[in-house]
């Protein structure tokens, strides 16, 4: 301890203040040879090596060798350079980083008996370590940036009056906490957790339970949102809002989180360049996934299960959705995936696995689908009009009642080298392509698309007759949608 | 007796005229997909119907939808009944559309990205106003507004 440049073996509050204040002093020191050596600078260049001597002495310990005078005085420049640079920089260091941040304590026998107490008391850069325990706390306003760290899953229960936490600044952590029971209002969007025209807000590991909104980004950029578990009670579309939320948000994360029962598990609207990425989204009552007016999101490796109505990806450009599972959305308005008024983007790696329709796309233009499976959907596909420049490529489809259904008479989307379940063709030439072109419209799809009811006459004896002849004659399925080059083998594709 | 059973079944008849006659249906809420941008009709108090000659309903998630469906399909117009769109203050009460005034203001997002709320009367909707700021327009100052697709900011 006596030695002032050995660093002490234990940091006790006493010897970090002293360290502190020992910091504080040589700083002070190295600062006053600083500005002496600047004035000098100019009028005297040898004093620059003099006083960096002084200077190596006093604070930095940095090695000088001794030079000839011209190079020495280059070498001294340069260094003293670096140093004014690295003073600078541990001087803002001092100043505002949180060396002084101190850690609040929040439980029953603590100096803060509530969330809210340690919030308001807290200075910027704290850390609030909320201990196990169970509050009755809500609308609690952060407006400095401080860390919300729960330890041991404390509870805040928020009674059904209001939200929990509103966040209105940058750089705010909210770690570890379980939320609960958030009021439902039709005038409000009360959340767990709502940020407000924040930056930089990470939201993780919490679990929240029966909110009506879950998490709730507002007019925020840069926020990490993962690892969170919202669960909703899954009443009605009105009464539960969304799990995570996403209004005018941009470079958002979202990853590994779990949503279920509320109105829609990941919503973004008016949200650009996120990437949403390994969650779990099921049992939702609308939508998994729900993004309108959203350009340029990634979504990879997620799963959306057992939704009211699968996906929808509205009114956007330039999405990337790779190796998603799309599975189990039943229902007469259910899809894997909705496509409405999407362009130029790229749906590749997905698994769609009974759904009603795997894909169901409107007015979508420019979009590459390639390397997907659909297994066991009721259609695999429903390309609706005003459908054009798709392209089709290299997907597996099997056990689809129907694998293309369509309305529109001609479609200029392109299907090729596809692996179709229902190909009877042959390869005479052994290129491990069909020979013949594979139609994948039925003659029974487009009565099916015309009068929804007729679907009960679906494996009947008629119907097969009908598709035979069709596919003998070919006369109303759409004459340009084919697959030239239907091969024969089922891809082998590593979805995960 | 004759009279009676006579008087007992007139509101029997009427009951079946009246099912011909095109009126406003409730709205399967969670059920029915919006007619223009296929989206599940959730929120009560956005929701808004259109009702053909024919008595039947076209369900629309916002009164956005209704407005650019009628603008892509020229002929619904002249089979459209009734154009009714959701009261805010009172979620699930339908209004005549030409009749209510909206409010379009940031504060209020409508689902599908026009921010408006319509309500029966100026004064509910001026009340809305004070509150959210953003401005005051009737049913054809809206269908023009959203023709020219303008958002507040």
């Amino acid at each position: 301890m006596k030695d002032p440049n050995s660093c002490p073996a234990v940091f006790t509050p006493k010897s970090i203040a002293f360290l502190d204040n020992l910091m504080n002093r040589q700083l002070k020191q190295a600062a006053m040879n600083f500005s002496r050596i600047f004035k000098k600078r100019f009028s005297l260049p040898l004093v620059l090596t003099n006083g960096f001597r002084q200077l190596k002495m006093k604070r930095l310990n940095l090695y000088l060798p001794k030079y000839s005078l011209p190079s020495a005085l280059a070498d001294g420049l340069l260094t003293l350079k670096c140093s004014a640079l690295f003073l600078l920089f541990s001087l803002t260091f001092f100043v505002l980083n949180p060396t002084h941040a101190a850690d609040l304590k929040v439980c029953k026998t603590c100096d803060y008996k509530t969330v809210t107490s340690a919030v308001n008391a807290a200075k910027p850069h704290d850390r609030i370590l909320v201990q196990k325990g169970y509050y009755t706390e809500s609308n609690i306003q952060i407006k400095k940036p401080v860390q919300l760290i729960g330890v041991g899953k404390p509870v805040i229960d928020a009674k059904n009056k209001g939200g929990i936490f509103q966040v209105e600044t940058r750089h705010v952590v909210i770690k570890g906490f379980e939320l609960q029971n958030v009021e439902v209002s039709y005038m409000r969007d009360y959340s767990a957790i709502k940020v407000y025209e924040g930056a930089h807000v990470t939201i993780t590991d919490n679990h929240i339970k029966n909110a009506f909104f879950g998490i709730y980004l507002q007019r925020t950029d840069s926020c990490t949102v993962s690892r969170n578990i919202v669960e909703g009670e899954a009443r009605t579309e009105t009464t539960s809002g969304n799990a995570i939320h996403l209004w005018y948000s941009d470079f958002i994360k979202i990853s590994d989180n779990k949503t279920s029962g509320h109105r829609d598990g990941i919503y973004l609207e008016f949200a650009k360049r996120c990437t949403i990425k390994d969650n779990l989204s099921f049992g939702n009552i609308r939508y998994g996934l729900h993004f309108m007016f959203s350009d340029g999101n990634v979504y990879t490796h997620n799963t959306f299960r057992n939704n009211g109505a699968g996906v929808a990806v509205m009114y956007t450009r330039d999405i990337v959705m790779k190796h998603n599972t799309f599975e189990h959305n039943w229902g007469p308005a259910a899809y894997g995936l909705l496509l409405k008024d999407i362009s130029r983007s790229t749906i590749s790696n997905n698994r769609f696995i009974k759904n009603t329709a795997g894909i169901y796309m409107e007015g979508s233009t420019y979009l590459h689908i390639e390397k997907n499976t659909f297994q066991g959907n009721g259609w695999a596909l429903r390309v609706l009009s005003s459908c054009s420049e798709d392209t089709f490529r290299l997907n597996n489809f099997m056990s689809n009642t129907f694998d293309v259904s369509t309305n529109a008479n001609s479609a200029s989307n392109y299907f090729s080298h596809n692996y179709w379940d229902k190909y009877e063709g042959y390869d005479l030439n052994k290129d491990k392509i069909g020979d013949v072109p594979y139609r994948p419209v039925s003659l029974f799809s487009l009565v099916v698309e015309r009068v929804p009811s007729s679907i009960m006459f679906l494996r009947s004896f008629i119907v097969d007759l009908m598709d035979r002849m069709e596919k003998v004659i070919p006369s109303f399925t759409p004459e340009m949608l084919k697959d030239d080059s239907p091969v024969l083998r089922q891809y082998a594709y590593d979805h995960a | 007796m004759k009279t009676l059973f006579l008087l007992l079944s007139l509101p029997f008849f009427a009951l079946l005229l009246s099912g011909c006659e095109a009126k406003q249906q409730p709205i399967p809420y969670g059920q029915a997909n919006c007619t223009h941008c296929q989206m599940t009709v959730s929120d009560k108090r956005y929701a808004s119907e259109l009702v053909l000659k024919t008595g039947k309903a076209l369900y629309f998630d916002a009164s956005e939808c209704m407005i650019k469906y009628l603008e892509d399909n020229a002929d619904a117009k002249e089979k459209a009944k009734m154009f009714l769109v959701t009261d805010f203050n009172t979620p699930e009460k339908l209004i005549d559309a030409d009749k209510a005034i909206f409010l379009q203001s940031k504060n209020l997002p409508s689902p599908m990205g026009m921010f408006l709320t319509a309500f029966t009367n100026r004064a509910a909707a001026t009340e809305m106003q004070e509150k959210n700021g953003g401005r005051i327009l009737t049913w054809n100052e809206t269908v023009q507004a959203v023709k020219r697709n303008e958002r507040p900011e």
